[in-house]
């Protein structure tokens, strides 16, 4: 079983689904069993969608796009 | 009927595809140059690279990444020079800023059950970019590629050039800067701009 600080190195790793199925499942058991961890990675990984959404909220201007498209047919 | 030559459909249909990439190539362009004007620049010589090498992409592979990829190379040869913004120092410095523990340890006293749910409706859509403006580019780049447009970070390797590890280290440095930058945010409570 992982300990606290093993599961800690592994935080960003394990929200970006880029651990090895086998350490996914690790980390996983861990978070499991011990409700602190539990609440930080929940707060870790909201923080992420929140900054992604607030991103993503920006759209290119019409005329921008109006502007590519005569670009592609010149 | 008309005479004026025509693109091959599948290059019709490739640079459509291309286009319908413009509004995650636009907000990234807006984030890495910080005015309007010279985003569109940016986007729009990020397209005219495109349709200009479209022949050289490999249909089956990534066309988002390609697209990302070129439109961060246009950005380091034509705008990053002639940037407006102070030179971004400091990459060095191991960052382990963490606003969850920060809260934890401070007298921070939330009124409601899930306190980190309060934290995060106290940030502000305006907070939360200014903050990523303010990220060194380096970090700027791994933090938007990642967390706004969910590129992998084999991907966001390839897309900058750089090795896995080196994006996995700004990745994590560069998220430990932005709570950092947006701790004061959150700061009715003194003790939580402890560090600032």
């Amino acid at each position: 079983m992982l300990n606290c600080n093993e599961v800690a190195e592994r935080l960003y790793s394990y929200l970006d689904r880029e651990l090895s199925p086998e350490e996914m499942a690790a980390v996983q058991r861990h978070l499991d069993a011990c409700p602190p961890c539990r609440r930080w990675f929940v707060f870790e990984e909201n923080m992420l969608r929140y900054v992604g959404e607030c991103a993503r909220r920006v759209r290119a201007p019409d005329e921008l796009t109006e502007r590519i498209r005569e670009l592609r047919q010149s | 009927m008309t005479n004026e030559p025509q693109a091959p459909a599948g290059a019709v249909q490739l640079s459509e595809e291309a286009i319908s990439h413009i509004d995650a190539l636009y907000r990234m362009a807006l984030r890495l140059t910080g005015n309007a004007p010279d985003a569109e620049d940016l986007v729009q010589e990020t397209y005219l690279r495109a349709f200009r090498s479209l022949h050289q992409f490999r249909p089956g592979t990534n066309l988002r990444a390609w697209l990302f990829r070129i439109l961060m190379n246009a950005f380091i040869n034509e705008y990053r020079r002639q940037s407006r913004r102070p030179a971004n120092t400091s990459l060095e410095d191991l960052d382990e800023f963490s606003l969850y523990h920060q809260m934890l340890e401070s007298d921070f006293q939330p009124s409601v059950a899930q306190p980190e749910q309060e934290v995060l409706a106290r940030l502000s859509e305006e907070s939360v970019l200014e903050a990523l403006d303010e990220l060194p580019v380096e970090f700027r780049q791994v933090v938007l590629l990642a967390d706004v447009e969910g590129f992998s970070y084999k991907e966001i390797a390839e897309v900058l050039r750089i090795p896995i590890g080196t994006v996995m280290s700004r990745l994590h440095r560069g998220r430990r800067r932005l709570q950092r930058l947006l701790a004061p945010c959150l700061c009715q409570s003194p003790s939580l701009c402890h560090g600032q």
